[in-house]
């Protein structure tokens, strides 16, 4: 055992900051030139845009102790926004089960993060139960293309997303999760409506989609008909790891210890009251737990190794701890914490922390229900019978 | 010993109960919400007419002449409804600052007017740096050839925008956290030197940040003494944590109950939700807390009726459980209606806030529980 960086771990460590230091600054004009030139300059350092493609697609072949690194480091450091869709989940996909063709045409859109994709999985009756899926789509009599029809929901993005890559029912005979295929189709077209959905929060980041007789060409089928959830699946277990979040819980830790400490509680902060302090302290004891838990399962993928038992709980220790820090946020807040709208309202910090934990309820349902991810623990690590 | 209603509260709740449910279907919540005033001015008149807004006033100026345990019967049901009208600004805190502080004089005039819907009050306690201390106080009032001159800052004043009167804490004389020195003030709302900014708060109801700037009010607005306010204050605060923590079980009752229907309705993996095992013992605890909360509830209600201030400490214990017991209750009816739970179209996210801001409100449920600790 072994707590160390190696010796090339921290040299890369500092060619990490490094590159950071001297481009991350966010620039007070024109943020979207800058966000693109940001991009190309982590190209030009050989695939760093791209951290999490394989290097025959460009990617810079990090191994799992540099890519958390990276992950850390660029927690810290002003980066860029970027959106998981096609990157991270979609890219995936079409590397494995792509055709050339498909790869050639959508990959490096997606990687000049010109083109926006969303998802298009959960419907209203296929929540936690995604296999349960309805959404048809039909092959024409001359098999040249698909018509679609039906409603996707929890869809992030889609009214400023250029596609969706979208799980479709060809067949209802068998058990559920076959029959289903992946099928790419462009956003701005007849037949497709998006419906926004207020959050609690309230914003607008998901909706509601109908597609009506949307024809999709069949060479926008990725892989072979009926075969979609095996692809689909794969791409949720790299979901769930991502959302653990634990290097931005981290920042955002210590951003919550600056915020408290404006707090003022006669002549000392909210820093020195005791309840706040323990809370506090209980958020950080678990999440220093859960930063080594998932060392622990980059340790053993860097070795080869299958990911250990402790990997499964990373999802539901993460979000829950990205939850106490809305709510820790949320009380340090205290009664301005209940203001809305645009008017500032005492603690710089505390409009907008009710906002930000109502939004943070959804990490425990989104991407797995926390309960359902128990579930998977039970029968999976455990080896237990499936409850009943 | 007996828990149950007497005839008139029962008559009570079932008038109230009917308002409610003829009046606050979601969607009508939702639009009153976002007029001006954030309320509908008919259901006000409504709550005059039946009485409501004299529920605490005495019998000798025309009231109803009851206690905190009648305005529980009103505020629970106000709860179950997530009701908008400035009932527990003006006739639970407001009213309480004229019944207990004001001169006779003062009573004669306002008390009409307050029963009738014709005039409404909002408490202006809160300042930054005071968090929940009742006591830090810096706004100031001096005297000034036999009036009163206050300057100062008053945060997050609930409907202090569609109020007439201000009920206004002061420092007069000691230090910023003294108890001693506090005077609580009855300023006209239009008087030269107040401005009102208004803004809505999460829960849908509106607040308002008021700052005074040399504004003159008379000695005889002075409620409770000069120096002396500090005991009001406590009372006020004491009946608006009761009257809080009932519209609280009112909400929690309506969050555990949308929860068991809605697992029941719910289908997944080819079964109602609420088959999962573990799903039914989650609306078990939500059940247990909520049958808590109410029982504390009673318990510091018939407290404070029979030892007002001496109770206090029965109230810290009720406020730090409501904070409690609705947070779990609110995540964990979110969490069990899944995707749905997170979106403002299903009402339980509206009780989820509503929940959230009374935590808030006259202390949270750490604060409380410091308290409760001594």
């Amino acid at each position: 055992m072994d707590i160390d960086l190696s010796a090339q771990d921290l040299e890369f460590q500092q060619e990490v900051r490094d590159f950071l230091a001297s481009n991350a600054h966010v620039p007070k004009t024109d943020y979207a030139q800058w966000r693109l030139n940001w991009f190309d300059r982590a190209k030009d350092k050989g695939g760093w845009d791209v951290p999490k493609w394989p290097v025959a697609f460009g990617g810079p072949g990090w191994t799992p102790t540099q890519h958390y690194i990276w992950e850390k480091e660029t927690a810290v450091a002003q980066t860029p926004w970027d959106l998981p869709f096609g990157l991270s989940m979609l890219a995936p996909v079409l590397m494995t089960y792509g055709n050339e063709e498909q790869q050639q045409r959508f990959l490096p859109d997606i990687r000049a993060r010109k083109v926006n994709w969303c998802q298009g999985y959960s419907e209203p009756n296929a929540g936690s139960d995604l296999a349960n899926l309805k959404t048809k789509a039909e092959l024409s009599d001359d098999g040249s293309y698909y018509t679609v029809n039906g409603t996707k929901i929890w869809t992030t993005l889609a009214h400023i997303a250029d596609w969706i890559f979208c799980l479709t029912r060809t067949s209802d005979s068998g058990i559920k999760q076959e029959g289903i295929t992946f099928l790419l189709i462009p956003m701005k077209q007849e037949g497709i409506e998006v419906k926004p959905i207020i959050t609690l929060g309230g914003s607008h980041s998901v909706n509601m989609v109908h597609f009506t007789d949307v024809k999709v060409p069949v060479e926008n089928r990725v892989g072979d008909e009926g075969k979609g959830w095996g692809y689909a699946k794969g791409l949720l277990a790299h979901e769930r790891t991502g959302l653990a979040g634990i290097s931005k819980s981290l920042v955002a830790l210590d951003f919550l210890r600056l915020q408290a400490g404006q707090v003022k509680r006669g002549n000392a902060t909210l820093l020195d009251d005791p309840a706040y302090k323990s809370k506090l302290a209980k958020l950080e004891i678990d999440l220093l737990a859960t930063e080594f838990t998932e060392l622990r399962s980059l340790a053993s993928a860097a070795n080869g190794a299958e990911p250990g038992p402790e990997s499964s709980i990373l999802k539901l220790k993460g979000t829950e701890i990205q939850q106490r820090i809305q709510k820790l946020t949320v009380e340090a807040g205290g009664i301005y914490s209940a203001a809305w709208g645009k008017q500032p309202v005492g603690h710089s910090f505390a409009k907008g922390g009710m906002s930000g934990y109502l939004s943070s309820r959804a990490y425990t349902i989104y991407g797995g229900a926390s309960e359902v991810q128990k579930d998977v623990v039970a029968k999976n690590v455990l080896g237990l019978k499936k409850a009943k | 010993m007996n828990f149950d209603l007497s005839e008139e509260q029962q008559l009570l709740k079932d008038s109230v109960d009917r308002f409610v449910s003829d009046n606050y279907d979601l969607d009508t919540r939702q639009t009153l919400s976002k007029n001006d005033a954030g309320f509908s001015d008919t259901y006000w008149q409504t709550m005059a007419e039946l009485g409501w807004l004299g529920v605490t006033v005495p019998e000798a100026h025309g009231g109803f002449g009851g206690n905190q345990a009648d305005t529980m019967v009103l505020m629970e049901a106000f709860g179950k409804g997530l009701v908008l009208e400035p009932f527990f600004a003006s006739a639970v805190l407001g009213t309480r600052a004229i019944v207990a502080g004001a001169s006779s004089e003062l009573q004669n005039k306002l008390l009409p007017k307050l029963m009738a819907g014709e005039c409404r009050l909002s408490l202006a306690y809160a300042e930054e740096q005071a968090r929940f201390d009742l006591e830090d106080i810096v706004t100031r009032a001096t005297q000034d050839s036999g009036d009163f001159i206050i300057t100062g800052h008053k945060s997050m004043v609930q409907h202090g925008g569609s109020a007439d009167y201000l009920v206004v804490s002061t420092r007069t004389s000691g230090g910023q956290q003294d108890q001693h020195g506090i005077t609580v003030f009855l300023v006209d709302a239009k008087s030269e030197g107040t401005s009102i900014q208004s803004f809505p708060t999460v829960d849908g109801q509106q607040a308002s940040e008021i700052t005074f700037k040399d504004v003159r009010v008379s000695a005889d607005h002075i409620l409770g003494g000069l120096d002396g306010g500090f005991g009001l204050l406590q009372d006020i605060a004491i009946d608006g944590i009761l009257a809080l923590a009932a519209e609280a079980v009112g909400a929690m009752e309506v969050l555990y109950k949308d929860t068991v229907a809605y697992t029941q309705e719910r289908q997944q993996f080819d079964q109602s939700l609420s088959d999962f095992q573990v799903l039914q013992h989650r609306m078990v605890d939500m059940f247990m807390e909520y049958e808590q909360c109410k029982s504390m509830l009673y318990r510091a209600t018939l407290e404070v009726v029979q030892k007002g201030r001496e109770a206090m400490r029965i109230v810290h214990a009720l406020k730090y459980m409501v904070g409690k017991n609705g947070t779990f209750i609110g995540e964990n009816a979110v969490q069990l209606h899944g995707g749905m739970g997170v979106t403002e179209e299903l009402r339980i996210g509206h009780y989820f806030k509503r929940l959230l801001v009374i935590d808030a409100q006259f202390g949270n449920s750490d604060h409380h529980l410091g308290r409760f600790a001594g």
